[in-house]
């Protein structure tokens, strides 16, 4: 017998949709989520947003201080540093190379991560065990110090301090891939996978990596906040980026010089950092619970 | 238990001896002459390059050379500093308590601080005090500890000049060096002013402390909150109010017992954290840990420090951790492995 039905158009939000829904219901997370945004558009634009050339030391004007104090200039919206080299364009480029390395090293540290994670979840015996608890408890060193002994070891600059922090971010994600993998291979659907005679390679692309995704979202957020927070304090402590290189960290240990007569050139690269890491971690919060309200309702 | 505890030793020693072999083999990897990076000592003469070879065995087999590495390792004879040339087991022996001394206190304070904040929040989730305490933990959670702590000086020392800028106490107070932790010294000392030199060094711990343990509190404050929302969604606790207890009864015969079992290792394992912010800070406020020491030996490529701050740093930590783990498993056998945080 038809049904009668009132709404013909039936609509079933896919997952990504339903986290979607979910998670803009927090105002906080989309604001975060525009600022996060924000901060990517600068990485990518930066070269056309900056008004001058971050190096270019203008020994006419030091020292100005930024456009909304008395005696700042419109010219130099964030006023000038010890150099006469202007703030704003520092601060554009400076967050491009902080974000954007950032980016950069959380993807490669999630992709070798993953591919480890895989193979120590899927395998069996002494040499997993081995790894993995070896991984285990090298995971509880933290990743600024392993960063510093490994730029201790290279030498300092913006690569290698980027080599290092790929190398501490590595282990959690291999530990959270491989708990899941063990988790998903005990599962029923796993078994039928294996029942139809599938290769292991397959089961992990087309089974296992989907319901992974999100995971690795989560946790891809949490490892950019700190990937950011540790390559800008390794710039800060002069082992990361050097000079010409603008980064955040480092602009803000170069203008420790002048703290007391310019407070705004602390001020300004500090607080960049700061927003970025904040609206980082609100967006993962945000991530988390909805993806928590999710499965919930 | 026997079976846990051999587990746990073999982890260690697995991992201790990882670290060890790292660090032997930075002396080949190091740039520089072989001999300079594990000795410390640049030799003049021939004769004395042959001397320091013979001492260091590194005409023998690599393995030989190792045993004897580790050999010095476990008696102390660390080798000395490339750029000071004084034994690196005495810098050490100074620079690890005073970054031992601001890490304990800065846990101290997030236990304090971080705890009761997330026991409410957790009570009382999803209300307006809990929004204020998880915006709260989020904010302190994204300061980059660096800025923090250069903020805390522009406004507490520079502005307002309340606290002193760097170091550990004024140089007026001669503080003999007996444990190495600052107070326990002074109390210990019998120097005239006493009291005015214990007031003075808490004044120059204030700020290096409170900018450490800021984003721990953070950590801290959401662990607690997680653990005690969990806690109270079970079905005991259910069947404790079917029973007719009160909230009040509920939450402290049981909720907050059960919900700290699982989270008081998780703090403990914080420490780590605590000490990579503790090293950088310390380069900030002058304060003489290991940190700094370590920063400097950078700064200088003085290698025979690097190669053993680094180990003496990673294996205190991994040492920690795996104590702290196996405790926790120890005193918990219910959970089956070591539970990795959820905030």
């Amino acid at each position: 017998m038809p049904q009668f039905n009132l709404y013909q158009e039936e609509f079933h939000p896919s997952p990504l949709m339903h986290v979607w829904l979910e998670f803009k219901r927090s105002h906080f997370a989309l604001i975060g989520f525009a600022v996060l945004l924000l901060f990517c558009a600068i990485a990518i634009l930066a070269p056309l947003l900056a008004p001058y050339d971050p190096n270019i030391q203008n020994t006419n004007t030091i020292l100005l201080p930024p456009a909304w104090e008395g005696n700042g200039s419109i010219a130099h919206l964030f006023g000038t540093d010890a150099l006469g080299r202007d703030v704003f364009s520092r601060t554009l480029y400076g967050c491009r190379v902080t974000f954007g390395s950032s980016v950069f090293l959380v993807l490669i540290s999630v992709f070798c991560g993953v591919a480890l994670g895989t193979f120590a979840g899927m395998s069996k015996g002494v040499k997993s065990s081995i790894l993995n608890h070896l991984l285990d408890s090298l995971m509880a060193i933290p990743t600024l110090l392993i960063a510093i002994i490994i730029v201790a070891i290279l030498g300092t600059g913006l690569w290698n301090s980027m080599w290092a922090i790929v190398l501490a971010l590595i282990p959690q994600f291999v530990h959270q891939t491989r708990n899941f993998v063990r988790e998903e291979m005990k599962k029923d659907y796993i078994l039928l996978d294996k029942l139809d005679g599938t290769s292991s390679p397959r089961i992990f692309w087309s089974s296992i990596l989907p319901s992974m995704f999100e995971l690795l979202v989560v946790q891809g957020t949490m490892a950019l906040s700190v990937a950011i927070i540790d390559i800008s304090a390794l710039g800060f402590l002069n082992l990361g980026a050097q000079n010409p290189v603008v980064e955040l960290g480092a602009s803000l240990s170069q203008s420790l010089e002048v703290a007391y007569s310019a407070p705004w050139l602390i001020a300004l690269p500090g607080f960049c950092i700061f927003l970025m890491v904040l609206s980082i971690n609100i967006v993962g919060e945000g991530l988390r619970s909805a993806l928590r309200n999710r499965l919930v309702h | 238990m026997i079976n846990l505890l051999m587990r746990y030793v073999n982890l260690l020693v697995l991992t201790v001896s990882v670290l060890v072999i790292f660090s032997f083999s930075l002396a080949y990897l190091f740039p520089g002459d072989t001999l300079t990076n594990i000795s410390g000592i640049v030799p003049e003469t021939d004769a004395q390059r042959a001397a320091l070879e013979e001492a260091f065995k590194l005409n023998s087999s690599i393995f030989a050379q190792f045993w004897h590495y580790l050999e010095n390792l476990v008696s102390g004879n660390w080798g000395v500093s490339f750029t000071s040339q004084v034994g690196l087991f005495e810098q050490i022996s100074i620079a690890f308590p005073a970054s031992m001394e601001l890490t304990i206190y800065a846990l101290l304070v997030s236990i304090v601080v971080g705890i009761p904040l997330g026991f409410i929040g957790g009570i009382w989730h999803h209300k307006p005090f809990d929004f204020g305490v998880v915006s709260f933990s989020i904010v302190s959670y994204s300061f980059p500890v660096f800025w923090l702590a250069l903020i805390f000086i522009t406004i507490f020392s520079l502005q307002l000049g309340l606290l002193p800028l760097s170091g550990r106490v004024n140089l007026l107070y001669d503080v003999p060096h007996s444990s190495g932790f600052i107070l326990w010294d002074i109390w210990q000392s019998d120097i005239p002013n006493k009291y005015d030199a214990f007031i003075d060094a808490i004044r120059h711990l204030i700020l290096p402390t409170a900018s450490i343990a800021l984003v721990t509190t953070a950590i801290f404050i959401r662990f607690t909150r997680r653990a005690i929302m969990d806690e109270m969604e079970k079905g005991y606790i259910d069947a404790a109010k079917s029973r007719g207890f009160t909230t009040k009864q509920i939450f402290f015969k049981h909720g907050l017992r059960n919900a700290l079992v699982p989270i008081l290792p998780l703090m403990a394992m914080q420490v780590s954290t605590l000490i990579t912010n503790a090293m950088v800070v310390e380069t900030i406020f002058s304060w003489p840990g290991i940190g700094n020491w370590l920063i400097q030996a950078i700064y200088q490529r003085d290698y025979p420090a690097i190669r053993i701050g680094m180990l003496v740093v990673s294996v205190f930590v991994v040492t920690l951790t795996i104590t702290i783990e196996f405790i926790s498993r120890a005193i918990d056998p219910a959970r089956d492995k070591f539970e990795r945080a959820t905030i």
